[in-house]
């Protein structure tokens, strides 16, 4: 089970040095961490590349991890979406192609099936990303989740990439507001 | 966190660091100023925690099977391994100089008895995390004693006294032991934060000594008094 008790059991036992608890840490989390990285670096190869990178970081800062930094799952999903960006802003992993398949984020906030986003504060932020200009917010969305930069969300709005940034800070600003108002 | 929906121009340059927006350049900068500046570290972190159950909602992929056999392969090897059997306290405490720093600078207060750190000199935001270390150096009590921020690739370290005392008409005197197991002295512990210069070949496998000398230091060369606390030195 891929519970806070058992992920912060492991993330101890992998600080210890014990490759066991690195394996089952593994199972446990493989198919979520690669499913973000591979939203973002898009190429399925260099993506398994990312995500053994991203293990041999948990191994290493394992030890550095504690419960007051936030819940285990999501901060190993930032490891793997950090690990995941820095290749493709840096360029020294080139991104694949852009989904054509239109994924539909603020309905995936939604999902019942997602029990774990649910404990975070998945619901405010549905309602507030919901209320946000749907275009801009979709930048934000297809940025978080899917590696757009600046210049890609330019060329798809057909917009100079200061508007683009515009954007983002207004976005981003209403959506803090709105989050630290529901809280 | 009131003062407006963006604090500051850094809170926004979180934010974008955060959805990945920043470009490559401006990244480096954010990542270095996370490990260096709490007020950073506590606006990605809230940025993270704002975005996190988007994060969580992406559809789960399976990796192929052989990739679990690539990382044991790259794996660091036993040696590499080894840990001190004080590891998890030294882990624990660094959790709590993570607390404090964050509290000293968001709230602009410090706590009765621990030191304020100054930097001195320059403050190097570090490009590469690779040669940063912390040591944590405790006595039997709970309180860190000393605060110890090593830095390999600049072979500089910063002392952080926290609530480190001398005995009268005496000082309390830093070493490094490294690989060669020969302590080398970094110094007197002053009562302020200071940066000092690592002895040459300092690597990240050292532990900090603190022994009491005679007033002014010791006189051979090597410790005389004392040792009343160790440290391992730990990726900060």
């Amino acid at each position: 089970m891929r519970d806070d008790p058992t992920l912060q059991r492991l993330l101890r036992e992998i600080a210890a040095g014990d490759q066991s608890a690195l394996r089952a840490l593994y199972d446990l989390t493989a198919p979520k961490l690669f499913g973000i990285v591979l939203r973002i670096q898009r190429d399925r190869s260099l993506a398994e590349d990312v995500l053994q990178d991203v293990y041999l970081k948990v191994w290493q800062a394992a030890g550095s991890y504690a419960p007051e930094n936030g819940r285990p799952l999501p901060w190993l999903c930032a490891i793997a979406r950090n690990r995941a960006i820095d290749g493709v802003r840096r360029k020294s992993e080139v991104q694949g192609p852009v989904h054509e398949d239109g994924e539909d984020w603020l309905e995936r906030l939604a999902d019942p099936r997602s029990s774990e986003g649910a404990l975070l504060d998945r619901d405010a932020l549905r309602v507030c990303l919901g209320r946000l200009d749907a275009t801009q917010a979709e930048c934000v969305m297809l940025a978080y989740c899917e590696g757009w930069s600046r210049e890609e969300l330019a060329r798809r709005h057909d917009k100079p990439v200061n508007t683009i940034k515009t954007w983002l800070h207004r976005t981003l600003a209403s959506l803090k507001g709105c989050l630290e108002g529901a809280r | 966190m009131s003062a407006g929906p963006f604090d500051t121009d850094r809170d926004f340059r979180a934010a974008e660091y955060v959805i990945g927006t920043l470009p490559a350049d401006e990244r480096a900068v954010v990542e270095a100023e996370i490990r260096t500046d709490p007020v950073t570290e506590a606006y990605v972190r809230d940025w993270e925690r704002r975005l996190a159950p988007l994060s969580l909602a992406v559809p789960e992929e399976n990796p192929p099977p052989r990739l679990w056999g690539a990382i044991v392969q790259a794996l660091p090897g036993p040696s590499a391994i080894a840990r001190p059997a004080n590891d998890n306290r030294i882990a624990a405490l660094s959790g709590q100089v993570r607390r404090w720093r964050l509290a000293s600078a968001g709230a602009g207060l410090i706590a009765a008895g621990l030191a304020l750190f100054v930097a001195v000199g320059p403050r190097m935001p570090a490009p590469d995390s690779a040669g940063r270390y912390v040591a944590v150096v405790t006595s039997a009590g709970d309180l860190p004693a000393l605060i110890v921020s090593v830095d390999t690739s600049t072979g500089t370290a910063q002392v952080r006294p926290v609530a480190a005392k001398a005995p009268d008409g005496r000082s309390l005197e830093l070493w490094f032991i490294g690989a060669d197991k020969t302590p080398k002295t970094l110094g007197l512990v002053g009562t302020g934060a200071s940066r000092i210069a690592l002895p040459a070949g300092a690597g990240s496998d050292g532990l900090i000594a603190v022994s009491v000398e005679p007033q002014g230091g010791s006189p051979t060369g090597q410790p005389t008094g004392q040792v009343v606390y160790t440290g391992k030195l730990i990726r900060d």
